[in-house]
């Protein structure tokens, strides 16, 4: 990705810290990219219609848990976090994407980094789970009452469904986290 | 003999005029009608987008005609479930990377005939056999994802054989493959077709039409272009052409030599053509 | 899934013409201002303002109506669901066990409902009239990093492509014998798994390929990169954020400068 040998460490240096100024590099802006797409279809093609603020149940957080096992807190922040507001936008719920993003993003940071405890095991899993969910499911419930005024009750009545979500999506996630690292282990999944 | 005959040209699939419009608004099939006999090797060809993978997709039931009528095995396609449909008919996708999932190669050839519930023998047997004959024995214990396109490609066809189909419908199997594994392939399917087994076979590639398959249906724009015996189908170039089609150079060739008189009959292969002069030329000697 | 298409089509309509900009800040500020009226008539106004917009985006009539499901879908279940669970004010209508329906609820919901169809339909206006090149450089020079745009660029490219994948994946499974629709909840977990699974590896095989390509286009070879086509304001595009301004600031003032219930 670099031409000119003086170049080299310059970058180098900055590619290690992808939060800083330099390029992020190509590969995992690759990788990123794509598992966004994969997480927005996901959520986009297994949306069920639900309750009265959000309105579909579906299957995306099972690919926001399997980045963050997968691939690291990072990619469970963004790709999870942006593919589901990606999601938002092309089903028409436009105005609910900044609190996905929100919501869904702190679920694959925080999933990341529990669940990737201990090199990962089991239990690490349960925990990334359990406490990834509760931060979506709360976002979701603070900004629904603080931020679109829609009342406790209607709020309240969209959370069991967030949770049945958050369990059946933890688990495809984990498994798929599994099944990625068994049988295409070039892919570097944890 | 005649018995047998007859007993074997039953219809395993019939299609009444079928048509059939995606959601976008294409109308992909159009009043296309045609039968498929047990124990026939049945060539699909047409050019890109004619309408090749919507038909094969009726033959078992993933999509249900818009209008018409599809039988697979006597049963109505739009009334049965594709599970109960995939007992009767095997369909291997072009893309062996959508079929692909399970974390061996034999836990793969086994899903089939273990979702359908045969029992714990049969199973076995079956996935044996399968896997012998597509020659994928030694990577049983190996990850399907993770082997050459060829290999992949073995093993989706394995672990559609394992169902032990009565008709097996391949999309564009030879695409990827080198000379030497698709003339496996087509022999496999010889193999197959020799045990009574129905063979539709979708390709674009004229020179296995010409040598392994018996019957030709070309599609265009949506409807039966013609349906014929391979020899009769490679014999009109007009026709062929309007088609997006070519005849193979060597049938091509044959019909010129017969056109001028140097030859009593058609051929398919090198091999059909040389004897076809060998013979031609003891006779005026 | 069914097939997703590219809601954009190219046309050339005064929205198309738009700088991706203004309209980004327009989708903003007309979402702000659904959210501070609170009166059903003027909310009336705002989503029939919205809704012309809509239709002068001349999109095609199947794209038109797909959003439109989605979008009345949304405002009908919230105009129903609302009054059941929102039991307070009088005068009661109906009282069924713990099932309360007032008045005000109903009104309230409906309020909440056209909201919600303003929110929902105004986005429909940018991405109808946007492309995805556009939507991407218009965010990248709102100051999205180039690199972090890309990401994005590629997430939109891929995202009809990966639609389509697991469509075929699941009727290959479904051609194998696998039923969806039966088994519990964790019988279908691991059925999920079959889809998605498959669905993954493909994605990350055409992620190290978009690299590869990458990397032989000189991506990165220098930070400042340009465009062929540079974004520039005109003036019909100051006119139009001025006017968006307008419509959002007034109302504003009035409602929270000079207390008019609006
Ligand atoms: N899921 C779909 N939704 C809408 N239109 C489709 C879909 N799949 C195929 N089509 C359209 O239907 C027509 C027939 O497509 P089909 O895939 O059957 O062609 P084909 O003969 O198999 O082509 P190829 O040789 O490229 O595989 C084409 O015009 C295609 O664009
Ligand atoms: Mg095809």
């Amino acid at each position: 990705m670099v031409s000119g040998a003086e170049t080299e460490g310059a970058l180098d240096d900055e590619i290690d810290k992808p939060d800083g100024a330099g390029f992020v590099p190509p590969a995992i802006i690759a990788r990123y990219g794509v598992l966004t797409a994969l997480t927005a279809a996901v959520t986009f093609a297994t949306f069920i219609y639900f309750a009265p603020t959000k309105g579909y149940f579906n299957m995306g957080d099972s690919m926001v848990f399997f980045c963050a096992f997968a691939f690291g807190w990072r990619a469970g922040a963004i790709c999870g976090g942006v593919g589901s507001a990606v999601a938002d936008v092309l089903l028409g719920a436009g105005f609910f994407a900044p609190y996905t993003l929100l919501a869904k993003g702190s679920e694959g940071l925080v999933a990341g980094v529990v669940g990737r405890l201990k090199g990962g095991c089991k239990l690490a899993k349960v925990f990334g789970v359990a406490a990834g969910g509760t931060c979506m499911v709360v976002t979701y419930l603070l900004c629904e009452v603080y931020l679109l005024n829609v009342g406790w009750a209607p709020a309240l009545a969209e959370a069991p469904g967030n949770v049945i979500q958050v369990i059946v999506g933890g688990t495809v996630g984990t498994l798929l986290a599994w099944y990625v690292k068994r049988v295409y282990p070039a892919s570097g999944a944890l | 003999m005649n018995a047998v005959v007859t007993a074997q040209r039953l219809p395993v699939i019939s299609l009444q005029d079928v048509s059939f419009s995606y959601e976008g608004g294409i109308e992909a099939l159009k009043r296309v009608s045609l039968r498929v006999a047990k124990g026939e090797k049945v060539a699909v060809v047409g050019g890109n987008g004619s309408g090749k993978t919507t038909l094969a997709k009726h033959l078992n039931g993933l999509l249900k005609p818009s209008s018409g009528k599809v039988l697979i095995g006597g049963q109505d396609s739009s009334r049965t479930s594709v599970a109960t449909l995939a007992r009767t008919v095997g369909y291997v996708f072009q893309n062996p990377d959508y079929q692909l999932f399970c974390t061996s190669v034999e836990e793969e050839v086994r899903f089939g005939p273990h979702s359908m519930g045969l029992g714990r023998d049969d199973e076995s047997a079956l996935v044996e056999r399968s896997m012998k004959l597509m020659g994928i024995g030694h990577l049983r214990e190996q990850s399907p994802i993770s082997l050459s396109l060829g290999d992949r490609r073995k093993v989706a066809i394995a672990s559609v054989l394992a169902t032990s189909p009565e008709v097996f419908v391949l999309d564009e199997p030879t695409t990827g493959l080198d000379t030497v594994e698709s003339a496996q392939l087509m022999a496999t399917l010889d193999v197959l077709r020799s045990e009574g087994m129905t063979v539709v076979l979708i390709t674009h590639e004229m020179r296995l039409v010409a040598q392994h398959m018996d019957r030709v249906i070309a599609m265009s724009e949506g409807s039966v272009a013609f349906d014929t015996e391979v020899e009769e189908a490679f014999s009109d170039s007009d026709r062929l052409r309007r088609c997006k089609l070519l005849a193979p150079p060597i049938t091509v060739l044959a019909q010129r030599l017969r056109a001028q008189g140097a030859l009593s009959k058609g051929a398919a292969t090198p091999l059909q053509l040389v004897e076809q002069v060998v013979r031609v030329r003891g006779e005026r000697r | 899934m069914t097939r997703f298409n590219d809601l954009y089509s190219e046309a050339d309509t005064f929205l198309h013409r738009l700088d991706p900009r203004v309209k980004m800040a327009s989708v903003l500020m007309l979402s702000l201002l659904a959210f501070i009226m609170s009166s059903l008539a003027y909310l009336l106004v705002l989503l029939t303002f919205i809704f012309i917009l809509l239709l002068l985006a001349r999109s095609s009539y199947r794209k038109t109506a797909f959003a439109m499901k989605f979008v009345l879908r949304f405002m009908a279940l919230i105009a129903i669901l609302w009054p059941l669970f929102d039991p307070s004010g009088t005068p009661v209508l109906i009282r069924l066990g713990p099932v309360v329906i007032t008045e005000p609820g109903i009104w309230r919901g409906l309020t909440s409902a056209i909201r919600v169809g303003c929110l929902a339909t105004v986005w429909y206006i940018l991405i109808f009239t946007t492309s995805q090149r556009d939507l991407v450089r218009g965010l990248v020079k709102l100051g999205l990093r180039f690199d972090f745009g890309l990401a994005l660029a590629i997430a939109l490219r891929y995202f009809p492509a990966f639609g389509t994948v697991m469509d075929s994946i699941i009727d290959a499974q479904r051609s194998r014998g696998m039923e969806f629709e039966k088994g519990n909840i964790f019988a279908r977990a691991r059925k999920y798994v079959a889809v998605l699974g498959p669905a993954i590896v493909s994605a990350l095989k055409t992620a190290d390929m978009l690299a590869l390509a990458m990397q032989s286009r000189a991506y990165g070879a220098r930070r400042n990169r340009t465009y062929l086509r540079e974004l520039r304001m005109r003036l019909s595009d100051y006119v139009a954020l001025a006017t968006v301004l307008a419509m959002f600031v007034v109302p504003a003032v009035a409602k929270y400068v000079l207390s008019v219930p609006i």
